[in-house]
């Protein structure tokens, strides 16, 4: 336990990759937004994708957290279980934090009617109808699924080289098409978009959630026995 | 005397094509350096990997503590194992370094790791990545002796890094290592620098153990007797020959054994000379007679120039 | 200093032989820890703990319990003992045979050991002689 600690504590010894950086981009996105908000003359509520810009760096941090801190933690004589927990513990806590974020955030926006220039940021729609628990599940898991993903291709890469990556990541586009294809010829579009529509973040954020179980699994299994 | 710190059985590792270790099994008792020598690719780092469980053997087993080392954390944290080309995260500067680094290591020594900052005049503000090959040596240097694990492997620490560094690096080590002793393992090239800080050498092959003994044993275990070819000949008769060169008329023959004062006093009547054979010496000799199809001529540079054609 | 020729520890027992031979090492006077031998000639303390060893038990150094090695008394007059037997085969066979090698008579020979032994330089010729061969 205490070592799955060293290894969370390990990887916040720069307070930059773990801290500061998901914040500045948090917070340029956020400006930026604004600003082009502030330069749209509708009347009506503007909605911007901006805050999706950090959950393209938790991806890259999953990456980056297997092929630096992995190799380095095994330089300290750390076990793999240990860098695996603290590494998903720490990313956890990281994910909490940032849907705390969101949250408040989309709190501020509606009492400022849109930072006064009636632009949405974080309360953008459909995440934020509903419940916020379910606006919390969403953000939380979907936040999960972002670094888990990074983090899984990353230990195939550790595990199997460039060879097992590409295998992989045709084979995840190939199952996708795959299944687009399946269900342009049996005609399942109507049927998924109808499905679709009834999703509301709660759930879409359990279907991450299972996706998330899925892939963290995986990773663990290919990490148990991946060299630095 | 002392507890088995190691104990390999048969540990052998294939890869694709490749067999790094065949059939090694080796011993390791507390608190006494080990030299681990051999040519590159003689399978040292593939070794030490195993036994730290960073690498998985194909078969053959190894207990560190008298345990398995993969996946427990009991083990791991009384092991240090400092690589050749460690990775260490992007933004990370030596003073991140150290301080993760003081997270994993129990008896980590900060004071110990300032005073070699010192010595080392390294500068821990500046990333990693910018640092030159013996400022990261510098790095791996500083864990492995702060980190005072019980055992401590250092995979060629002194690359990159001058003679005076190197020198420091041997002081410190054997100055810590009589106020804290620990079992060390020393795997390098430089053996002439090292031969000296060693109880035991072990020297590795095509991923074979080759020489597993205590380096007094090995000191005067081997002679080289020069003098005119057919005198020579006449003394080496029935003696394992290691390595004959001619000059002329002289011969310069190396034998694999320790000679007697009577045989020394002999060799004197014959006019020869009798001359020591350096453990560097005497490892490329055995390395070279182990495959003698490779035979390159020459003589100390010889493990030296087929590191620089790796 | 350390050579390859013979095993380290008893090398370090030579040293410390030379040492109590020549007087710097006086009977009955401690003589310095493994500790300080190992890093004074680099080498590893188990080693130099093996040398002095050697020693003790020769009965030329004797332990005081908590304080360190000393050297026993009657240790130099031992050493010596032992040292003028083995003269004959180290030294002296050696300078014979090349001696031989170099023509050099063995009346010759003595007369060059005496005049060594009185401390009078060799004569210029032969020198330059040697060095310019």
């Amino acid at each position: 336990m205490s070592r799955t600690l060293a290894v969370a504590r390990m990887q916040l010894v720069t307070k930059w990759t773990y801290l500061g950086n998901p914040l500045v981009i948090l917070a340029a996105a956020f400006l930026l937004s604004v600003a082009i908000f502030a330069l749209i003359p509708a009347d009506e509520p503007k909605y911007g994708g901006g805050s999706q810009a950090p959950l393209w760096y938790f991806m890259v941090l999953g990456i980056q957290s297997m092929t630096l801190a992995f190799p380095f933690s095994q330089g300290l004589s750390v076990s793999r279980r240990a860098f695996y927990l603290g590494t998903l513990g720490l990313f956890s806590v990281l994910a909490v934090a940032m849907t705390a974020i969101y949250l408040l955030g989309g709190i501020a926006e509606r009492a400022t009617n849109g930072w006064g220039v009636n632009g949405f940021f974080f309360a953008i729609p459909w995440v934020s109808d509903g419940p916020w628990y379910g606006t919390a599940v969403f953000y939380f898991t979907v936040m999960m699924l972002m670094f888990i993903i990074g983090f899984w291709f990353a230990t195939i890469y550790k595990r199997w080289g460039t060879t097992g990556m590409l295998i992989s990541l045709i084979g995840s586009a190939v199952l996708l098409l795959g299944f687009a294809a399946l269900a342009t010829l049996s005609l399942w579009w109507g049927s998924i978009g109808a499905w679709l529509v009834q999703q509301t973040p709660l759930t879409m954020g359990a279907w991450a959630a299972v996706l998330c179980v899925a892939l963290a699994v995986g990773s663990y299994l290919t990490l148990r026995r991946a060299t630095p | 005397m002392n507890g088995a710190v190691v104990e390999a059985r048969n540990l052998t590792k294939r890869y694709r094509d490749v067999l790094a270790l065949d059939d090694v099994s080796i011993r390791l008792s507390a608190d006494r350096i080990y030299g681990l020598l051999g040519r590159n690719g003689a399978g040292k780092t593939t070794l030490m990997s195993v036994l730290t469980a960073q690498a998985f053997a194909t078969s053959g087993d190894a207990l560190v503590f008298g345990e398995e080392a993969y996946e427990n954390d009991r083990v791991l944290s009384r092991v240090c194992f400092i690589r050749e080309s460690q990775k260490y995260p992007d933004d990370f500067t030596a003073f991140h370094a150290f301080k993760a680094a003081r997270l994993l290591f129990r008896n980590w020594d900060q004071a110990f790791a300032e005073r070699l900052i010192g010595d080392f005049g390294l500068p821990v503000k500046r990333r990693i990545k910018k640092l030159s090959r013996g400022q990261l040596s510098a790095v791996g240097v500083i864990i492995g002796l702060a980190s005072r694990a019980e055992l401590t492997f250092f995979d060629e620490p002194y690359l990159g890094l001058d003679a005076v560094a190197r020198q420091l690096f041997y002081d410190r080590l054997l100055e810590d290592f009589t106020d804290s002793p620990r079992t060390v393992v020393l795997s390098s090239h430089l053996i002439d620098e090292v031969a000296n800080l060693l109880d035991h050498v072990i020297v590795i092959d095509q991923g074979r153990i080759l020489i597993d003994a205590e380096s007094d044993a090995l000191r005067g275990s081997a002679a080289t007797v020069v003098g005119p070819a057919p005198k020579v000949n006449e003394f080496v008769t029935g003696m394992k020959v290691l390595h004959r060169e001619a000059l002329g008329p002289l011969a310069s023959v190396t034998v694999d054994e320790t000679l007697s004062a009577a045989q020394r006093t002999g060799a004197a009547r014959l006019g020869l000379e009798v001359a020591p054979v350096s453990l560097q010496q005497l490892v490329i000799r055995k390395t070279l007679i182990n495959h003698p199809s490779r035979r390159v001529p020459g003589g100390d540079a010889e493990l030296d120039s087929m590191e620089a054609t790796r | 200093m350390i050579d390859d020729s013979r095993p380290i520890f008893l090398q370090i027992a030579g040293l410390i032989e030379n040492e109590i031979v020549d007087g710097t090492l006086a009977e009955e006077t401690q003589i310095p820890s493994t500790n300080e031998f190992a890093a004074f000639h680099r080498i590893n303390p188990a080693t130099a703990a093996k040398g002095v060893n050697v020693l003790v038990e020769d009965g030329i150094l004797y332990k005081k319990r908590g304080i360190g090695m000393f050297v026993s008394t009657g240790a130099r007059a031992a050493l010596v003992a032992r040292r003028t037997q083995e003269f004959f085969e180290q030294y002296v066979r050696p300078l014979v045979a090349e001696a031989r090698k170099l023509g050099i008579p063995a009346d010759e020979l003595s007369r060059m050991i005496i005049r060594g032994a009185d401390g009078a330089p060799a004569e210029g010729g032969n020198r330059e002689r040697s060095a310019a061969s």
